[in-house]
């Protein structure tokens, strides 16, 4: 499904957080945004989720403006933060209830979560442990894996990569290509991790400030390419 | 020393700095008031206690045997109840300071810097200084009945026991936090003590003047207190110089959860889970689980009112006393109805439930607790049919009515729960909006009553309670989709304010 950014604007006071023209994301299309503390990564998300209400403009998934109308929540798969996670519960608990909202069966689930067991590497399933307690890591496997139960046709993560282990963050990374190269997902990923967004991503997009300053198709170049702008701001910075 | 007293600084800072102040004015005007009528209270307590002493009926024990000591010997003999009393009020409601220290532990500050803080912080609990405003008032009496030498060991004992009571309360309360054996022996202690004295079999009055009377007796005996008091700041600093490590302190209590599957609610299709897993929320937060404790208690408030014969036959009081019994848990856990999920609101906006369900299922958790109040407090029929009538014509109005407005009070920008803070009498997350719906959820009842009497008499206006419950019953949906049109234009709003508090 195709995601949207028409004329997007949100401000706080005078500053503008996110001020986007136009920026579309095809069906199928692994996204990656980038860009550093404060330049609207995580705003772009909550407003593209409905979470907040932008001045002007919106975000549209699959022609559908996302505050106007709730279809788009039976096709996307979303986690930005601990918000989105019920506490109280197991995480078994958890994905039982995702599962039952998507009408998910009960054998469909087991073999789903089957699917995320490199994933979890033990630390999630059976050990009986509500997910408030758990750490921000095992948290956030749960976060990822309730996003994917239903087999989203969008999926969005915000910083899928932090406070993740090493292992984890590459068993993801194979995970979210499988997604994309199996069954077309439309990906939005935020990182400040430009060795793995690279990695995941066919498309990068660099925000400053809450505008877009670079569009790039994914190549060999592009690490390289972002090291030398996040270097140059911190340069800039400093002087 | 240099180390505690900036600690002590810090601290003070975060009381001035607290998110209560923020508040809106109308809550803190509430609760100004309420504290200061509360601190009133205890000062005309002290200022008259003397008075009081006089009045009672005690033998043996006047001005003609013993001169003007004879107050202060009086209420020497019911001493040992009062600091009893005490000791087992701060056993459930004192709040030991333990996390505050976590921010320092890893700063090159002594240990015994932080120990000391968390015990000299105690100092000014409200625990403690309450009986100051009850006793200050007094001493001054005790100053001018009294030679110097008698009142100072009074006074100074008496505040040396408070002191020891908060310390060896601190000491009991670190070692056995939640350990129900001591809350069960405190409990046993008081029943027996109470037992003993109510057949006469001791005679605690005369144990506890005997104990007390030494402090003005032999004024020196004022150093015992003292003693015990520093002896339980000096355990208490023993042991926590010892075990101060964050996971003694904090006692993460992580304890093992069981899966629990879907039951028997999960026919009402995806209303049922929702209500489920709000079960499983009030079960699993010490918070909330109060509140459902607290209803059970409620149960019995009836007690005060149907065998009551100066109540016989007064319906508004019925009525009242009906809509607390029915509805104790509607009101108490709907007025948060948002805010208990303040933690994970986002999941709630991003998952493919409607708002409609959302508060479908909120409605229907109102409706099966209640209802079970319902069917418990049936035994009410006892004091005469009348009362169960009453009963049942409010439970179906709670039901039509009240749940509709709680709900909407309780949407009304609502404050996130902060579930890890303390049960009893906690504030948290209040706003006007708490304060507020008493006056419809009492007031409008009570109007229609007012109006059924005027029409046709004062059992035509029961009935009209339960006729109006049951037409706001057959309006459910209606009801229910404008709280959802309610919540979906307010979502954002709502959202933002749960991410920043």
């Amino acid at each position: 499904m195709e995601v949207k950014i028409e004329n997007l604007e949100k401000r706080y006071g005078s500053y503008v957080a996110v001020g986007i023209d136009n920026l579309s994301i095809p069906s199928g299309q692994s996204f990656g945004l980038v860009g550093n503390n404060g330049a609207g990564k995580t705003t772009l998300f909550r407003c593209l989720l409905d979470l907040i209400e932008p001045d002007s403009g919106f975000v549209s998934i699959d022609g559908q403006p996302t505050n106007s109308g709730e279809d788009w929540k039976h096709n996307t798969g979303s986690y930005l933060d601990e918000n989105f996670l019920v506490g109280h519960l197991l995480p078994e608990e958890y994905f039982d209830f995702i599962a039952s909202i998507h009408g998910i069966s009960e054998s469909d689930l087991k073999a789903k979560l089957a699917e995320f067991e490199s994933l979890f590497n033990g630390e999630i399933l059976g050990n009986k442990k509500l997910i408030r307690d758990l750490s921000k890591g095992n948290q956030k496997k749960v976060g990822i894996a309730a996003a994917l139960l239903f087999d989203p046709k969008v999926l969005v993560l915000d910083e899928p990569f932090a406070n993740l282990d090493p292992s984890t963050q590459i068993r993801l990374k194979e995970l979210l290509k499988k997604l994309k190269s199996d069954r077309g997902v439309t990906m939005l990923i935020s990182s400040h991790d430009l060795n793995h967004v690279t990695e995941v991503c066919e498309r990068i997009v660099l925000l400053e400030k809450g505008k877009v300053i670079n569009d790039i198709q994914t190549s060999s170049a592009t690490l390289r390419e972002l090291e030398n702008y996040f270097a140059g701001v911190r340069s800039e910075s400093e002087a | 020393m240099k180390n505690l007293l900036t600690i002590l600084h810090i601290d003070w800072r975060e009381s001035l700095r607290s998110p209560l102040w923020s508040r809106k004015l109308l809550i803190n005007i509430f609760m100004g008031a309420g504290f200061l009528y509360l601190a009133g209270i205890f000062v005309a307590l002290g200022v008259a206690l003397d008075d009081i002493l006089l009045k009672v009926p005690m033998d043996g024990i006047d001005y003609n045997t013993y001169g003007p000591s004879f107050v202060l010997r009086r209420l020497d003999s019911f001493l040992l109840y009062y600091f009893f009393f005490d000791f087992v009020l701060r056993y459930f409601m004192q709040k030991l300071p333990a996390m505050s220290i976590r921010p320092y532990l890893h700063l090159p500050i002594k240990r015994s810097s932080l120990v000391n803080f968390l015990l000299v912080k105690t100092v000014w609990s409200p625990f403690n200084l309450f009986h100051f405003l009850i006793f200050i008032p007094f001493m001054f009496e005790v100053f001018n009945n009294l030679d110097f030498a008698p009142a100072l060991g009074w006074s100074v004992g008496f505040v040396a026991i408070v002191y020891a009571n908060n310390f060896g309360l601190n000491y009991l309360k670190r070692t056995s936090e939640v350990d129900t054996r001591v809350y069960l022996a405190l409990l046993g202690t008081l029943v027996i003590v109470l037992g003993l004295d109510w057949f006469d079999l001791v005679d605690f009055q005369s144990v506890s003047g005997l104990i007390f009377n030494q402090l003005f007796l032999q004024p020196w005996a004022m150093m015992v207190p003292i003693i015990v008091a520093a002896g339980c700041y000096w355990i208490n600093y023993n042991y926590l110089r010892h075990n101060m490590y964050l996971s003694r302190i904090s006692k993460s209590k992580t304890s093992e959860i069981s899966y629990v599957g879907s039951g028997i609610l999960s026919r009402f299709g995806l209303i049922g889970r929702l209500t489920e897993l709000e079960f499983k929320f009030i079960w699993r937060n010490k918070r909330p689980r109060s509140v459902l404790l607290l209803t059970i208690l409620f149960l019995g408030y009836g007690l005060i009112v149907f065998p009551n014969p100066d109540y016989a036959g007064n319906t508004l009081m019925y009525i009242l006393f009906s809509i607390i019994i029915t509805g104790m848990f509607m009101l108490n856990y709907g007025q948060y109805l948002l805010g208990w999920e303040g933690g994970h609101f986002d999941h709630i906006l991003t998952r493919n439930v409607s708002f409609k369900n959302y508060y479908m299922s909120k409605f229907l958790l109102f409706v099966l607790i209640s209802m079970a109040a319902m069917i418990l407090s049936i035994p009410y029929a006892y004091f005469g049919w009348e009362v169960l009538f009453v009963l049942f014509c409010v439970f179906l109005f709670n039901m039509g009515v009240n749940s509709h407005i709680v709900m909407f009070f309780g949407s009304l920008n609502p404050k996130k729960v902060d579930l890890t803070q303390r049960t009893a009498f906690n504030m948290q997350g209040a706003g006007a909006a708490q304060f507020l719906v008493a006056i419809p959820i009492l007031g409008f009842p009570l109007a229609l009553y007012g109006l059924g009497i005027l029409l046709w008499g004062s059992t035509g206006a029961v009935i009209l309670l339960g006729v109006v419950g049951l037409a706001g019953l057959a309006g459910t949906r209606f009801w229910i989709s404008l709280l959802a049109a309610w919540l979906k234009r307010q979502r954002h709003e709502i959202s933002s304010d749960f991410r920043n508090q």
